[in-house]
């Protein structure tokens, strides 16, 4: 009630001075050098209700805090840092006004409410400006703090509006304020299916506040609207959490994809598998560094590039630790395990020697950077890259092992050892090259997780469990079980997190994992067979 | 009344009727019937795949059928055990490739096998007692072991792996033995000399012999059962099925 | 019968090894407590806690070896066995801080206190009596390895699958530990320890007696561990390992004979972890990491598993080792680690212990081996000839 009343008042106020603000707002502006905070918001709505675009640079400068007063003469500038001086600019005309020294001048002070009224003045301003971007910010500006002294010049701009995408969003700033205005019932019942009809929190928060000073014969057409934005809500919720799960669930693909290889189909336990994600995450830093320094135009396309040299890498160590130590335990999973471990110890440490045992910064280029909205859903490019990446990733790699040769070859190595050796297939040949493979595919992950990840020494250890029960929970030697079976832990994490916290969510998901391998213990996707004598 | 029961011997020790089980759309079994007398030898033929080892997985529990009845001693259902229950009933089994404790001595292997309690603490603090040593050393003799007693296992030549695991077998004290394949790889020497073996043991018992040596077959000189394709092909002596043009077709090619 | 299992269990190298356990029982404390500091035989204090330690990661060794090297079953998830029988202890030492805390809060520990809790959770109840803390020792481990173990057994979990769902168990406990409302003092763990039975931990005389006990306990737990392994379940047990399937068509119950042995090798590593906290005057959530449980497995590796006393040696030398290189070369001790661990599958598969004991029965084996080879030969032979026939 008494916003209401004050916004009134103000109003009043306004209409009076109304011939003085029109000839002459550089009077006003000259005059908030003098006022104190309850008589700078009254000369805010007159210079509000002047519609004169050209005070928009003060009252911006106003609310940086880059608005002065000259002590000598009252004079109020927008002002500049110039060296030890501020440089002074005409809040109008936007001339240059020489310069002062900082003794000579008094920053006009502000506070929250005096920010609120201002937001609220620039919007109304700027809703009459040329350039269609501004104003469209002008509209959003008035949405979010809408007041009715500011009613008019919205339902003015919205006249002359052509765009009509300013246009819906200008009706709805109206709506917004024709709800905290005067205006009669039917008009805010309208307004209120309006802003009903925007949705979100934000909608919702704009009704929660004018409610209170609402006609109460409104109140079940607030209610009904609330309740309306409510349940859509609920049901963009529950997207953006599939999304998320989606989103983690790619990520466990990315880090358990090359393990699939590894373990699922040679029956390796690669311990060291975090450690190539690590080395391919530094991989792409490395790339970025010499970017950096040699070619800075190409930054947008590291990762392009660091792609084939993290799997260049990665694979080559692969390959070394199959010919230097796997190639002697095979058939000899639980040694594998332990020798593997060690290798991962080495390759840490060796990381860290290099490196250093701090985090490296990965940069984003641009295309991976921000978001955008999808309905309620609001999506990052980089969580969309890497979503996109993993499962073509996936893809590319279920086309290598049913089209290739080499992917027939490597699951004639595995399917018959003998057999395939007797048929001319060099046995050893394809290990090495699908270790090697299933370690390249690791590095390429390092590369999409130093997009998301703190790139250290430790990035590896961080993985190796949950890619060992995204493969275990999927079925071992089945790509597809690998995929629906990061999917479906990534959903269920991110399902979990709301209800009991991230931790807690992860230790659950665990421990129905390892519950779940008591139920089938050869995972989701597991081949049947006649049962293999031990 | 317990005269009665204790007069009426089962008229079959293990009794299959219409056992089916597939795996992932292959039928392993189909509709399989199958009846063992008591104290009878039976040998069992049958191409790769015609389901004789899937048949034994299924009477020793390590399957389940997915339809179909599995009686012993014509009461007890095999399909609700496990392999340890059915061990104790006294079926026991030989697999095909020989699985003895290759990191245990003979001795040991037998001492493991003998038919006593079976439990944590009975094993915790089991004393060897002069009766288990003399049945020890009698199977040994049977299964003509006694100078390797003290070898480890691992030591034995291959056919000398398939009498030790034979011998665990008896020291089980079963009353149906099933053996499978039990001289592939054997020298011909091996394979005669298992052969009077398998007769001497069926004397006391019920064995089910599966055979791909048709010498081995005539030299046992029992019933015949031949499987094809999961299920009962033909059924009779040596000659009798060896002349069907069924079993000849599928199995012993023309 | 007990007397039976615990005459066979003592036979030969374990006798000898007990012999030197309650030795080393005797006079490291005597040389520490009896000796002038400036003698040439003193063993100053900070060592005697630095060799109890060894010895408390020697029985967590011997508890791994009585599952790995003689059942089979890789557990990666010993440490957590470890340090439950360690957060047991801790709760206790905590209790018995008493009024002398920070905040001098006689009723709860500090940690709670600086969480704004009112009362102590239900969990810490009976932890300041010392034979329940003890009880719960050995309780604690054995009803998770018990419960872990009658789930996995029983649906056959095996080989692989086995170890990577117990580092999954001890991974969740990890990330259960750091939550501050688990009531276990999260990130920090339990410290600051004053007094176990009324004796001060720093004394000289406790830490003597700590490490006494370290080594008795170790010397029982050798007992038993060989009792067990020398019995007819022994041999069952290896049997287990090398051929589950044909133990099980022997008509033994499998589950039962893994879970018996699980849940005793959990309680064992639980009382190392219960010595170790007095002695090291900390427990915290890093116990659990994944990480520790496999270094576990090298010390058991490199001494030689399915030998009992492979793994105690094994243990103490690689933390001796690590002492020394994380003091001298602090870089290269993961170099050391991991070559430690690739080197010992590559090339000493038996371990230390093993490798002896296999060169020692090699020499009587040759014998019977090359007698052996000449009747295959023979055999080989008449086989020839009558074939030619």
């Amino acid at each position: 009630m008494l916003r209401f009343f004050l916004s009134i008042l103000l109003m009043i106020l306004a209409l009076a001075t109304q011939s003085v603000a029109q000839s002459d707002p550089k009077a006003l502006i000259d005059a908030l050098g003098k006022a104190d905070f309850k008589q700078a918001e009254d000369l805010l709505g007159q210079i509000a209700a002047s519609a004169d675009p050209r005070v928009v640079p003060a009252l911006e400068a106003f609310n940086d805090g880059d608005l002065y007063v000259r002590k000598s003469d009252g004079a109020v500038f927008i002002t500049r840092a110039s060296g030890a001086n501020l440089a002074l600019i005409d809040p109008l005309s936007g001339a240059a006004a020489g310069e002062a020294p900082k003794g000579a001048m008094t920053k006009l002070k502000i506070n929250n409410s005096l920010r609120r009224v201002l937001r609220s003045a620039l919007g109304g301003l700027t809703l009459l400006s040329p350039d269609r971007n501004v104003r469209l910010s002008a509209a959003d500006a008035v949405l979010r703090s809408p007041s009715a002294e500011n009613l008019e010049l919205v339902e003015a701009a919205l006249a002359k509006e052509t765009d009509r995408e300013v246009k819906a969003r200008m009706e709805e700033a109206r709506a917004a304020s024709v709800l905290s205005s005067d205006r009669p019932v039917d008009q805010k019942r309208a307004a209120i299916e309006t802003i009903g009809s925007i949705g979100g929190r934000d909608a919702i928060s704009i009704l929660m506040s004018a409610s209170a000073s609402l006609d109460a014969s409104l109140k079940p057409d607030v209610d009904r609207a609330i309740s309306k934005i409510q349940s859509s809500l609920a049901f963009w919720d529950l997207g953006q959490n599939v999304w998320y799960g989606i989103s983690l669930g790619s990520v466990l693909l990315l880090a358990a994809i090359g393990l699939a290889i590894t373990f699922g189909v040679m029956g390796i336990i690669n311990m060291a598998h975090g450690e190539m994600v690590m080395i391919g995450a530094y991989a792409t830093f490395m790339v970025q560094e010499v970017i950096r320094t040699s070619a800075p135009q190409l930054f947008d396309w590291s990762l392009a590039i660091a792609v084939p040299v993290a799997f260049l890498v990665t694979g080559a160590i692969g390959l070394v630790i199959e010919r230097g130590v796997i190639r002697f335990l095979y058939g000899r999973p639980l040694e594998t395990l332990l020798a593997t471990w060690g290798v991962s110890l080495i390759l840490q440490q060796t990381v860290r020697s290099i490196f250093g045992p701090t985090n490296r910064e990965v940069g984003n280029p641009s295309w991976m950077s921000g978001s955008f909205a999808l309905g309620g859903l609001s999506i990052t490019w980089n969580r969309l890259w890497i979503v996109a990446f993993s499962l073509s990733i996936f893809f590319g790699l279920l086309i290598l092992m049913k089209r290739s040769a080499f992917g027939l070859q490597m699951r004639a190595v595995t399917q018959n050892r003998r057999m395939a050796s007797s048929m001319g297939i060099r046995t050893a040949w394809v290990d090495a090259f699908t270790f090697a493979l299933g370690s390249g595919i690791a590095g390429i992950a390092g590369v999409a997780l130093s997009q998301i990840d703190n790139v250290s020494p430790n990035l590896g250890q961080s993985y190796i469990i949950d890619s060992f029960m995204v493969v275990v929970f999927g079925g071992v030697g089945n790509l597809w079980g690998t995929l629906v079976g990061a999917l479906s832990l990534g959903v269920l994490n991110k399902f979990l997190e709301p209800s009991v916290g991230a931790v807690l969510g992860k230790i659950l998901v665990l421990v129905l994992i390892i519950l779940f391998i008591q139920k089938r213990p050869r995972g989701l996707f597991a081949l049947k067979g006649r049962a293999i004598e031990a | 009344m317990s005269q009665l029961v204790s007069e009426t011997r089962p008229a079959s020790l293990l009794y299959l009727d219409g056992v089916s089980v597939s795996f992932d759309g292959f039928k392993a079994l189909n509709s399989l019937s199958f009846v063992v007398e008591p104290g009878e030898l039976r040998a069992i033929i049958g191409p790769n795949g015609a389901g004789k080892t899937t048949m034994m997985d299924i009477i020793t529990g390590k399957t389940r059928p997915d339809s179909g009845t599995v009686l012993f001693e014509d009461t007890i259902d095999l399909t609700r055990k496990d392999e340890a229950d059915i061990a104790q009933l006294g079926i026991g089994r030989k697999f095909q490739k020989p699985t003895v404790f290759e990191s245990h001595t003979v001795w040991d292997n037998l001492e493991l096998a003998l038919n006593r309690k079976r439990g944590v603490f009975a094993t915790l603090f089991y004393r060897l007692t002069p009766q288990d040593k003399a049945r020890i050393d009698e199977i040994l003799t049977t299964i003509r072991l006694t100078h390797r007693r003290d070898e480890l296992a691992a030591n034995l030549s291959h056919g000398q792996k398939q009498w030790l695991e034979i011998g665990m077998l008896l020291a089980q004290e079963p009353k149906l033995l099933l053996v499978d394949e039990p001289v592939a790889g054997m020298t011909d020497a091996e394979t005669a000399e298992t052969a009077i073996l398998l007769r001497e043991i069926a004397k006391t018992r019920s064995v089910v012999v599966v055979e791909h040596d048709m010498g081995f077959i005539r030299d046992l000189g029992v019933k015949v059962t031949c499987l094809a394709e999961g299920s009962v092909l033909a059924e009779g002596s040596i000659d009798f099925v060896s002349s069907d043009p069924k079993v000849i077709e599928n199995y012993l090619g023309r | 019968m007990i007397s039976s299992f615990f005459l066979r269990a003592l036979e030969g190298r374990i006798l000898a090894a007990v012999a030197v356990l309650l030795a080393v029982a005797l006079l490291v404390p005597a040389a520490n407590l009896l000796t002038a500091p400036d003698s040439a035989l003193h063993i100053p204090t900070y060592a005697v806690s630095l060799m109890g330690k060894y010895l408390c990661y020697a029985l967590l060794a011997l508890a791994l070896d009585l599952v790995w090297g003689y059942c089979g079953i890789l557990s990666l998830g010993h440490g957590a066995f470890f340090a439950l029988g360690g957060y047991a202890m801790g709760m206790y030492l905590m209790r018995q801080i008493g009024s002398r805390g920070v905040y001098g809060n006689p009723d709860l520990p500090d940690f709670m206190v600086f969480l704004n809790w009112k009362e102590l959770p239900w969990f810490w109840h009976g932890m300041d009596m010392f034979w329940f803390a003890v009880l719960m020792v050995l309780v604690v481990p054995g009803l998770l390895a018990f419960i872990f173990g009658w789930f996995a057994f029983r649906s056959r979990v095996n080989g692989v699958y086995l170890s990577i769902i117990t580092q999954a168990m001890t991974y969740a406990l990890l990330l259960a530990f750091f939550r501050n409302d688990m009531g276990f003092g999260g990130n920090n763990g339990l410290t600051d320890y004053k007094e176990i039975l009324g004796f001060s931990v720093q004394a000289d005389g406790t830490r003597a007696v700590l490490f006494a006990l370290s080594a008795i306990m170790l010397s029982l737990c050798l007992v038993i561990s060989s009792g067990i392994v020398r019995s007819k379940f022994g041999k069952v047990l290896v049997g287990v390992r090398d051929a589950e399937s044909r133990v099980r068509f022997l008509g033994f119950r499998v589950e039962n004979i893994k879970l018996f042995t699980f849940v005793v090798s959990a309680m064992m590593a639980g009382i190392a972890g219960a010595l170790f906290v007095p002695q090291v005057g900390i427990i915290n959530p890093g116990e659990f990491a994944p990480a520790n449980s496999i270094e576990v497995v090298v010390w058991t590796a490199v001494g030689g598993r399915g030998t009992l006393i492979g793994p105690i040696i094994g243990a103490i030398l690689v933390n001796g080792g690590k002492s020394f290189f994380t003091g001298a070369f602090p870089e290269a001790w993961l170099y050391a680690l991991g070559a430690l661990f690739i080197g010992v599958t590559l090339f000493l598969p038996k371990g230390i212990v093993g490798t002896i004991q296999h060169r020692f029965a090699g020499r009587r084996a040759a014998k019977a081996a090359d007698e052996a080879e000449k009747s295959a030969a023979d055999t080989a032979v008449a086989n020839q000839i009558q074939a030619a026939e």
